[in-house]
């Protein structure tokens, strides 16, 4: 029996061992029900209940599913966006998770967790299948790496404040010594991305041309947000070309900006408004980056005083009024986010800014399929043609279909996303991996009147096999340098992917045509 | 003509087949000296590279892209984007360089009458700082890529000439490829290059082949190792076209449909230069060393 003798070959187990491996990174969950916690955000009823963000190194399928909402069985995004918007404000919902139970107080639109469909598999889908915003930062001025890991906490930080859970933020350099802040975002909006990221927001509240507080913990120790009784939107106008609106919100001061406050404050003379009340003669101004963002008159009670209590104003514009109080809500957003998380060390700039609709990937994930399975057959039929026998074909297509296997499994494994630079470097992998199994075919097949054996001739096979091997890790290298960190995802995986052919796939595949030849 | 016949006929003009893919390496050469010295670039780089914006407007309106490039009012580049299995049209996609998103977004919104969100919408915009460090650090790696090829196949097969040959012609097939390329007015993305990196991997192992079934199967004769590598080689490079040319017709994604284009060029190319100029080079080398 060839079925036996191919049993006994090391590098079919070899292989097994590996097919085995990749199903097990990628498991598979045949019933994947509900939806995941990809974040929580920070304040919010969800993590004022208890719960919290996975750390990002957390598998898919290890995450905390959420099971029911007030003894309602969750299905899926849909139906849980749906329960949450039934219960109304103010009260409590009991929330089951794989991980215990919570009991929140909804007492805002959103509860604060960021959640996705239950993953079927490990395999995570990249920005570019699944949508999202992707982010490539870079430093104005030379900083040092410390820095470079003090901006990105204060980015994440922000996003958190924002409410942007689900994310990544990486470092990466150049070839040239460029610094780069790569942040991948699932669901926010270009605009949102490019006001909270794109600048370095450096709060100052100032009188006259003194500085009072800026934004941050050490000057602002309490910023009042989703609470109706100290943060709200004011007042609409028409105006020439749409509708504004103003938003104030109350924050507390630490001592020693209270004292700062006093200071500034307490030589300041008196002026009179036309309803008669008594206010300071200089306003108080705020700055967001240098801009002015609002002044508010500052009333004769402060003068002088330690106040800890201070009104934050702004205002919002839009074309109608939906608009305006829409853009009124995300400038105040915005404004309380940089307060709470003070300004960045150093200045950055977006140098580029991607922001993907999430319509095209399903299209593009189901046309892969296709394209993957027309591109076997059409490799298949070449292998037909030349070599009429079904000890050759199948093997080699089944040898596609493994490799292909694991390096999925070795994305899962890794945590890489796959988008389109990984299916790009799977292609690659896989196309080498075709040229190859043919070489091992040819020398495999031979006929040669000299002696040598057909482990000789295997032997010279792998010759070739490995200087390619060889010349294709080497085309990859300087990949993981060049491009800001945004191609080295193609070049693990098209590394990986040859890796996996070479010492995995086609030493199994080469045993297993020469049993079934001899 | 049989195949014996064409055997008979390229080994007897070996030599002076061998001179056609110099020729044709000249000629791209002297295609892309000119190109630069019109243009400033050796290739049409797209805004990934020369930094601008590249979107997306999924719709399956019918437009005339002429009128879209008027209502722009600047240098743009459309193109729409279907699916070729249901034959259906996915989007518009519009390449700028000289508008800032929120500018094209709204002209967008005005031409195509419609609000674009984050469902219908996507736009990957690049710094022009960013562009132009994505070049010059990829033609770099490019380069890089060459000499650590180089370096591997020399030790590989610890001899010079070989080796050279078969630097030489991953060379050619890139230089002859971009002249190609330029000649069809394709622009080249991030992608596209990374795309002659992979050319690198790929074209090379027909050559890798040759070389080593040359200088070591001591048992044919030259011509007949020549021709045993060929029949192997040959499968090896039209699967793969094979393969690749339905993914161009297939895919939906631009990006990856200009990557595979490029690497079949080059296969094709590359059939040229290592049965001609290697192959030549090698017969000659073996027969001098006797």
């Amino acid at each position: 029996m060839k079925f036996k003798k191919i049993l006994k070959k090391w590098q079919v187990w070899f292989l097994l061992f590996w097919i085995l491996v990749a199903a097990l990174s990628i498991s598979y969950q045949f019933d994947a029900q509900g939806v995941i916690v990809n974040g929580v955000e920070v304040n919010s009823s969800a993590s004022l209940a208890g719960m919290t963000s996975p750390s990002p190194d957390t598998r898919p399928t290890a995450r905390e599913h959420i099971i029911s909402i007030n003894d309602i069985e969750i299905t899926d995004k849909e139906h849980y966006f749906s329960i949450i918007e039934e219960i109304p404000l103010e009260s409590i919902l009991r929330i089951q998770t794989s991980e215990g139970e919570y009991a929140l107080l909804k007492n805002n639109e959103s509860v604060g967790i960021s959640v996705a469909n239950a993953p079927t598999s490990n395999i995570v889908k990249g920005l570019d299948l699944q949508g999202g915003t992707r982010v490539l930062l870079s430093p104005v001025e030379e900083i040092s790496s410390s820095e470079i890991q003090d901006i990105m906490d204060v980015l994440e930080n922000r996003l958190n404040v924002y409410g942007l859970t689900d994310l990544t933020i990486k470092s990466a350099s150049d070839l040239e010594g460029g610094e780069y802040i790569l942040v991948e975002i699932a669901g926010a909006s270009q605009e949102e991305v490019r006001e909270l990221l794109g600048s370095q927001g450096r709060f100052e509240a100032k009188i006259g041309d003194k500085i009072v507080f800026v934004g941050g913990e050490e000057d602002i120790t309490f910023v009042c947000r989703n609470d109706g009784t100290c943060s709200r939107i004011v007042a609409c106008n028409p105006t020439a070309d749409g509708e504004a609106c103003r938003f104030e919100f109350e924050i507390s001061l630490s001592e020693k900006a209270a004292e700062r406050h006093a200071e500034v404050t307490k030589d300041l003379k008196l002026n009179y408004t036309e309803g008669g009340s008594a206010i300071l003669e200089k306003q108080i101004d705020f700055y967001l980056d240098g801009v002015l963002v609002d002044s508010l008159n500052i009333g004769e009670s402060l003068r002088g005083q330690e106040a800890t209590n201070i009104q934050i104003s702004g205002s919002g514009f839009g074309k109608d009024k939906e608009s305006a109080i829409q853009n009124t809500i995300d400038e105040r957003t915005h404004l309380q986010t940089v307060l709470i998380t003070g300004s960045l060390p150093s200045e950055i700039e977006i140098v580029k800014l991607d922001s993907i609709s999430p319509s095209l990937g399903q299209q593009f994930i189901n046309n892969a399929w296709l394209v993957g399975l027309i591109a076997v057959l059409s490799v298949g039929l070449v292998i037909s043609v030349r070599y009429r026998s079904v000890k050759i074909v199948i093997p080699m297509l089944l040898s596609i279909a493994f490799e292909v296997f694991i390096i999925l499994g070795f994305a899962a494994l890794f945590r890489y996303n796959l988008d389109l630079a990984a299916i790009a470097g799977i292609i690659a992998a896989v196309g080498t991996g075709v040229d190859d199994l043919i070489i091992i075919t040819d020398e495999t097949l031979s006929k040669e009147t000299s002696a040598r054996s057909l482990k000789e001739r295997i032997k010279r096979a792998f010759f070739i096999v490995f200087v390619a091997y060889a010349t294709t890790v080497a085309a990859m290298i300087p990949l993981f340098t060049a491009g800001a960190g945004l191609l080295t995802g193609f070049a693990l995986i098209t590394i990986i992917g040859v890796s996996i052919g070479v010492f995995v796939t086609r030493p199994a595949f080469a045993s297993v045509v020469r049993t079934l030849l001899e | 003509m049989s195949e014996s016949k064409i055997g008979k006929f390229y080994f007897k003009h070996l030599k002076k087949l061998a001179i056609i893919p110099l020729i044709l390496f000249i000629l791209a050469l002297t295609g892309l000296i000119i190109q630069a010295s019109v243009t400033g670039d050796f290739m049409n780089k797209d805004v990934s590279l020369k930094g601008g914006i590249s979107s997306t407007v999924y719709t399956n309106q019918e437009i005339d892209e002429s009128e879209l490039k008027a209502h722009l009012g600047v240098d743009s580049n459309t193109r729409v984007l279907g699916d070729f299995s249901t034959g259906e049209q996915l989007g518009i996609m519009v390449e700028v360089s000289d508008l800032n998103s929120t500018v094209l977004e709204e002209k967008l919104e005005s031409f195509f009458n419609m609000e674009l969100t984050q469902e219908n919408y996507s736009v990957e915009e690049t710094g022009p700082k960013l562009g132009e460090a994505f070049y010059r650090q990829l033609i770099l790696a490019l380069i890089f890529a060459l000499i650590l090829m180089g370096v591997a196949v020399l030790i590989a097969f610890r001899t010079i000439i070989p080796s050279l040959a078969v630097v030489f012609a991953a060379i050619t097939d890139i230089i002859v490829t971009l002249a190609i390329v330029n000649l069809f007015g394709m622009q080249i993305s991030t992608a596209g290059i990374v795309a002659f990196l992979l050319v690198i991997g790929y074209s090379i192992d027909t050559n890798i082949l040759l070389t080593t079934r040359v200088l070591k199967k001591k048992e044919l004769s030259v011509n007949d190792r020549i021709k045993a590598s060929a029949k192997t080689g040959l499968t090896m490079t039209f699967t793969t076209i094979l393969a690749l040319t339905a993914g161009i017709i297939f895919v939906t994604s631009p990006v990856i449909k200009g990557m595979f284009t490029i690497v079949v060029i080059a296969l094709l190319v590359d059939i040229l230069t290592t049965y001609f100029t290697n192959a030549g080079i090698l017969s000659w080398y073996v027969k001098k060393k006797g």
